[in-house]
């Protein structure tokens, strides 16, 4: 994950009645960009931009520190609290902590700081209950578990805290970037700094330029490139991760002993969705422990009004895999519909997920 | 009519020279791989160009729009691909893609038209699925970008949200149907191909997406 300068300016967090906190966004975000291209308004109060260009334009860290202090005092008149860190939670603490942690470091720094910084009150009261003081405690914690007792809304807390996921809900104001634009008078948003990047020759340059400006618009995670990872079936194989996260270099995808052959379905689900498999006298089908079915499955139910009718399938094939976990047994069963989608499905303990369509 | 027209007057050189066209033919189009390459004029996507695919839920439109891509970017060219939310990873590589010049906006919430505009700036392709029907403005505005920047824009529709502008290329699936053996091994798709100028009246074809290397080809 890059390094990113986090900037936090308390002057600048509070919106003035009379516009004045925009207006000195505006000339405060110039004035970085002019020092790096891809400084950008988080929110009020909090700036950021990736740290490595600048630091080796300028001739080191300290220097674009040196430099940005200067710049916040000569354009807002207050002086900045500055940190660095990687990814946008963990560089926003360092901003409010007023510390550099060095590269490699974020992991640690984040799991130690205390729940709070999670901003659940609730979520961080009933952990201190459990025993559990800190980000890292609570990130040690089983997915399962975090799903079982808290909402959904945890699990994205969990995967932040785990440093998955680099920034938490909500610490990007998605509509600052536009009332910044619609303030230079830049209304029209789809010529938003067309061709700033225009002089940049390579196909490279420009393909990460365009990723930038995405990411400005829709947040850290929103933009992702392909990764390929060993597995059995396409669903574990590839997987998409944040652009410029550090597992975001492709690999070349081996041959996997029992993968599932060629094609392979164009979409496959993230989260794998339940669904049920039934026979024709509406029994649910299930896989014993040889990997063999009940019986022909004839209807598959998504969700309790959605039911369609299985014209032919194939499979199971059990995936061997984790021979020591005897209770981890998957098979892969590929169906065709009535309506002529073709669906892949893995069962695992009794249940049936919907992993693929072949769309 | 053209009959009757009076006998153009020649052109002085000078002008001629001016006239004449700048760039090649071929750097004004992007490379299309087997089976589409037949089936469309100029044989590629002429850049500059939107391509409209439309297929029902699950018949595979999304197999065909990426089938589109792979050519191009087997070559060496910049695509992103907007709104499809669990894209087949592996499908893609076995399509022909080069992951490593493909970027994705798996879920650009309400800002898929200005995320799709932004990615027009950058690279040469961009493969959209509109969450919802595709508003009329947005639309337009996008294939005006893609004419000024010279890209291709690919648009992903259903029958029911269809895209609402005319495309410089359409391709429509009718029918889809599997052919199987101990698994799924191919589908044959029935694609209706139409456009403007030449291409306009259509044709229809079949093609298999995917065949049993999960590969595009002709029937």
């Amino acid at each position: 994950m890059e390094q990113l300068l986090a900037v936090w300016v308390d002057a600048l967090a509070l919106e003035a009645p009379d516009g004045s906190t925009l207006r000195d966004t505006l000339s405060l975000l110039d004035a970085l960009d002019a020092m790096c291209p891809f400084s950008e308004a988080v929110r009020l109060g909090l700036f950021v931009l990736p740290l490595r260009g600048p630091s080796r334009f300028f001739g080191g860290d300290d220097a674009v520190l040196a430099m940005v202090r200067q710049c916040v005092l000569d354009v807002v008149g207050v002086a900045p609290q500055l940190g660095v860190a990687e990814g946008l939670f963990c560089a926003e603490l360092a901003a409010h902590r007023e510390v550099i942690v060095p590269r490699g470091a974020s992991d640690a720094f984040r799991r130690a700081q205390p729940l709070e910084v999670l901003g659940r009150k609730d979520l961080t009261t009933t952990c201190q209950r459990l025993g559990l003081h800190s980000v890292g405690a609570f990130a040690d914690l089983e997915r399962a578990r975090v799903g079982e007792r808290f909402n959904k809304h945890a699990l994205t807390l969990h995967r932040v805290a785990r440093g998955e996921l680099s920034e938490l809900e909500g610490q990007r104001d998605p509509r600052l970037a536009r009332r910044l634009a619609q303030l230079r008078g830049e209304e029209e948003f789809f010529d938003e700094q067309q061709g700033f990047f225009g002089q940049r020759g390579a196909s490279d340059d420009r393909a990460e330029a365009a990723a930038h400006r995405v990411r400005r618009r829709l947040g850290a995670d929103a933009i992702a490139v392909a990764s390929l990872r060993g597995g059995r079936g396409p669903e574990d194989q590839g997987a998409l991760v944040p652009w410029g996260s550090p597992e975001s270099k492709v690999r070349d995808l081996a041959p996997w002993p029992g993968r599932l052959a060629a094609p392979s379905p164009a979409t496959t689900l993230a989260h794998p969705a339940p669904v049920q498999l039934r026979d024709a006298a509406n029994r649910p089908v299930v896989m014993d422990a040889r990997g063999a079915l009940s019986a022909e499955p004839a209807v598959v139910l998504f969700s309790s009004p959605l039911r369609r009718e299985i014209v032919w399938h194939a499979g199971p094939w059990p995936l061997v895999e984790r021979w020591w976990a005897r209770h981890r047994r998957r098979a892969h069963l590929q169906l065709v519909l009535a309506t002529g989608e073709a669906l892949l499905m893995v069962a695992e303990s009794s249940q049936w997920w919907l992993v693929g369509i072949y769309d | 009519m053209f009959a009757l027209s009076p006998p153009r007057p020649s052109l002085s050189p000078e002008l001629l020279a001016r006239v004449r066209p700048v760039a090649l033919a071929k750097s004004r189009t992007l490379p299309l791989g087997e089976p589409w390459r037949a089936l469309v004029p100029d044989a590629g996507l002429r850049r500059g160009s939107t391509v409209v695919v439309e297929a029902p839920v699950g018949l595979g439109g999304l197999s065909l729009a990426l089938s589109l891509l792979s050519e191009a970017s087997a070559q060496g060219h910049w695509a992103a691909v907007v709104g499809v939310d669990d894209p087949g990873v592996v499908a893609m590589v076995e399509l022909g893609l080069d992951l490593r010049r493909v970027l994705f906006v798996p879920r650009p919430r309400g800002e898929w038209a200005e995320s799709a505009a932004d990615l027009l700036d950058g690279v040469d392709l961009v493969l959209v699925r509109p969450p919802s029907r595709a508003g009329l403005l947005a639309a337009r505005r996008l294939m005006d970008r893609v004419r000024e920047r010279g890209t291709v824009l690919i648009a992903l529709s259903e029958p029911r949200a269809p895209w609402p502008l005319p495309a410089d290329l359409f391709f429509r699936v009718t029918q889809a149907e599997w052919v199987a053996s101990s698994k799924l091994d191919a589908r044959y798709l029935t694609v209706h191909v139409s456009g403007r100028g030449e291409a306009q009246r259509g044709s229809e074809h079949v093609v298999v997406v995917p065949n049993r290397r999960g590969r595009a080809e002709a029937n």
